[in-house]
């Protein structure tokens, strides 16, 4: 993994042609972790393997914990931490929902711990594909949760997460998603920041007061068990940090700038929102097909853009509301499923701020479960179907894009009624 | 050990170097096994250690509530299912910080044999540095007494209870000690509170042995609520569970098995459950069973001991 050419047009970097995995790798290596939990799962195992390469060639000055599984990993970063170390893991899909008890416990611990999930489906057809019901069946866990485009993204997003994390002022986990198999695998150029801009980035923290630690004789401890009005204090603290992390996430942003030359735009991405008179909402690697064609409709004459949220945990309501309103239609694009509101996850979460939004229509698009691309004709039809909305036409509230036989008139009812009776 | 280049040490006093750092009046049961085992092991270990603890009867002492607990040690409160996980986080952060530690995972056998034991084995396969300790009660007591892995043959608890078609556990309980010893750590050993200078003696050589890697300790701490049996007994029972062979005491040192007190002539296994609610319903037949199950767990136990004595087994030995 040694550099071949270096881009002298882009500060503190060089190019090289990795993948996704090999992008979140090297931000971690970047960022120094003391101690690593590793323990297998497609689409995430290049992760590891690479980082215990990195540590068998003594790149990598950390303890390599190789667990014998994904709950055992979280609970060993979580300790680690909690001790004061800076720590690193990576799973997906049924290793994260595996180490689920474990993922609470750190966030009600407040460990700012680090880690990397693929997304990947979950339910019970044992998807080995793409799909973010991983993401959304731990969404409360108490993480901050954000979502890469792309491999360059991933990077970037690894080391931003370490100094939201660890901020002072924050001290909660978070944890970088970005789609399997689309992202894990895709191979493409990263700007590949030099150690000493990364170590630049990250020093803020140092010159910060030190948190609390869990240290040998210290007459300290963590993980009491909290009733009543402790417990209260502990929960509302922690909705406040999360509220904090919000602007504190903008902040990083802009410093990254500053060092690396590129900046996303904090909490959410606007592409080509100004004028904009429809709008599709998405998040991580279908943003890409989405701008291409958005781009293409603009040259149609469509006047169409795209929020990208790259904060999910907390939800970004207000910049979300800021960017959306007065639009005249809005449709959500959602790689994932919640049931008993027919819309999806992130869908029926925008519909609480419909009231805010001075009138916005909005419509719901389940896309991309199991691998289904989404394809730059499917994308197409949703931005038909949201300026269907916007001039009124009567159209679903739900659409299953890439499943025709979701809006047929009978599909919801049961195969025995369709068959005529039990 | 500075400790013993002072003198030979012969009471067991004479182990207890350090401050209890409980406080003096603690939630426990009158006559409980565990609170006499938690008092016991910081004032041989020190009070620097860093013990961590579950859900469990020993969490609202251990543990405390909000911000507060019964004791001065640094804890940490960890989950059933990763207490030797976070136990691992905590001395790999400590050794790649080069932070003196001696990290104590203090866990029933609930978490040790049941739910935790996955993590357990790989911690022990790991070789992590730090010392396990299982305080077995045989069965979830905080929970109100319900079987657990270690549960004996016929014991009655909440899950196994008597009935018209049920005489208590119908099933032999887990040996947790070998089980742990068969992973070839450093050290691995049994004890219980009636050989106290036994106890500390093996958490001494736990000490010692976690700066190699895993150490593991199985501590028989009988429970007076969930056994049924006078809360002054307790340290009768352990004397009985050890006479009967019901409980031997042995050590391992990287898997290599030692007898460290053998009973001349063991007693009926009827003498220890005499003593015990929990076992009152047996009869000869079904105290049989029983009494074949630890004649033949010792049967094991001494074959394997003999074995371990003429083999040389391809790990390095430092005892």
């Amino acid at each position: 993994m040694k550099p071949k050419t270096q881009d002298k047009t882009k500060p503190g970097s060089q190019i090289e042609v990795i993948t996704g995995n090999a992008a979140a790798a090297i931000g971690a290596k970047l960022a120094r972790p003391d101690v690593v939990a590793a323990y297998p799962i497609t689409p995430q195992t290049e992760i590891i393997e690479q980082i215990s390469k990195f540590h068998a060639d003594g790149e990598m000055d950390c303890e390599l914990i190789t667990v014998e599984g994904e709950n055992s990993a979280m609970n060993a970063v979580t300790a680690a931490c909690l001790a004061g170390g800076r720590v690193f893991t990576a799973s997906s899909s049924w290793g994260l929902v595996f180490m689920y008890d474990a993922i609470l416990a750190t966030a009600g611990a407040r460990a700012p711990v680090v880690m990397v999930n693929v997304n990947r489906e979950t339910p019970g057809i044992i998807a080995v594909s793409c799909g973010q019901q991983d993401m959304i069946s731990t969404r409360d866990a108490g993480w901050i949760f954000l979502i890469a485009e792309d491999c360059q993204e991933i990077l970037d997003l690894v080391l931003q997460a370490y100094r939201l994390a660890e901020d002072y002022d924050i001290q909660v986990p978070v944890m970088v998603h970005y789609d399997g198999f689309y992202l894990s695998y895709l191979s493409e150029g990263v700007n590949v920041p030099f150690q000493e801009d990364a170590d630049r980035f990250l020093s803020v923290l140092n010159d910060q007061p030190q948190r609390t630690k869990l240290v040998p004789g210290g007459k300290l401890g963590c993980g009491t068990h909290g009733i009543l009005g402790g417990y209260l204090e502990l929960r509302y603290k922690h909705v406040s940090a999360m509220e904090r992390s919000k602007a504190k996430f903008e902040e990083i942003d802009k410093e990254f700038q500053e060092i690396f030359g590129r900046s996303y735009g904090g909490q959410i991405e606007e592409y080509r929102m100004d004028d904009a008179d429809v709008v599709l909402v998405g998040s991580g690697s279908m943003c890409g097909t989405i701008k291409a064609v958005i781009d293409e409709k603009r040259d149609a004459g469509v006047k169409v853009g795209l929020l990208k949220i790259r904060m999910y945990r907390p939800f970004p309501g207000e910049v979300m509301v800021a960017a959306l309103k007065g639009k005249k239609a809005i449709g959500v694009v959602d790689r994932s499923l919640c049931f008993g509101f027919k819309g999806g996850p992130i869908y029926t979460e925008l519909k609480a701020f419909e009231t805010q939004l001075g009138g916005s229509k909005m419509m719901s698009f389940i896309d991309g479960i199991a691998n289904t691309d989404i394809t730059k004709a499917n994308v197409e039809q949703m931005i038909d179907l949201t300026c269907d909305l916007a001039e009124g036409k009567d159209v679903r509230e739900v659409t299953w894009v890439s499943y025709p036989e979701a809006q047929e008139p009978d599909s919801e009812k049961p195969d025995s009624e369709k068959r005529g009776g039990l | 050990m500075t400790e013993k280049k002072k003198g030979k040490l012969t009471k067991v006093l004479d182990y207890l170097k350090h401050e209890d750092p409980f406080s003096k009046g603690v939630a426990f049961c009158p006559g409980c096994g565990l609170e006499l085992l938690l008092r016991f092991i910081p004032q041989v270990l020190g009070n620097d250690i860093v013990i961590t603890g579950t859900p469990s009867c020993s969490a609202p002492v251990l543990l405390g509530q909000n911000n507060q607990s019964w004791h001065t040690l640094s804890y940490f409160g960890t989950l059933m299912t990763g207490a030797a996980a976070n136990a691992t986080g905590l001395a790999r952060y400590y050794r790649k910080a080069g932070i003196k530690n001696t990290v104590v995972c203090f866990n029933g056998d609930g978490t040790a044999a049941d739910i935790g034991f996955g993590n357990l084995s790989g911690a022990a396969e790991r070789n992590e540095p730090f010392i396990y300790i299982c305080y077995d009660n045989e069965g979830y007591m905080n929970t109100g007494i319900q079987k657990s892995g270690t549960t004996p043959y016929g014991a009655t608890t909440t899950t196994t209870p008597l009935g018209s078609a049920s005489k208590g556990k119908n099933l032999r309980r887990m040996n947790l000690g070998l089980k742990m010893a068969m992973h070839k750590i450093p050290y691995a050993a049994t004890a219980t509170l009636s050989d106290l200078e036994d106890l500390a003696k093996k958490l001494l050589k736990a000490k010692e042995a976690k700066e190699r890697g895993f150490a593991f300790l199985h501590i028989f701490a009988p429970c007076t609520t969930g056994w049924g049996y006078a809360p002054e007994n307790t340290i009768e029972v352990c004397r009985r569970a050890v006479k009967t062979n019901y409980f031997p005491l042995w050590e391992a040192v990287n898997g290599k098995i030692r007898m460290t007190k053998t009973v001349k002539k063991p007693q009926p296994v009827s003498t220890y459950t005499e003593l015990i609610k929990k076992f009152a319903h047996l009869n000869e037949a079904d105290l049989q069973i029983l009494q074949d199950d630890i004649d033949y767990e010792y049967c094991m136990l001494g074959g394997l001991s003999v074995l371990e004595g003429e083999c040389q087994l391809p790990v390095s030995s430092e005892d």
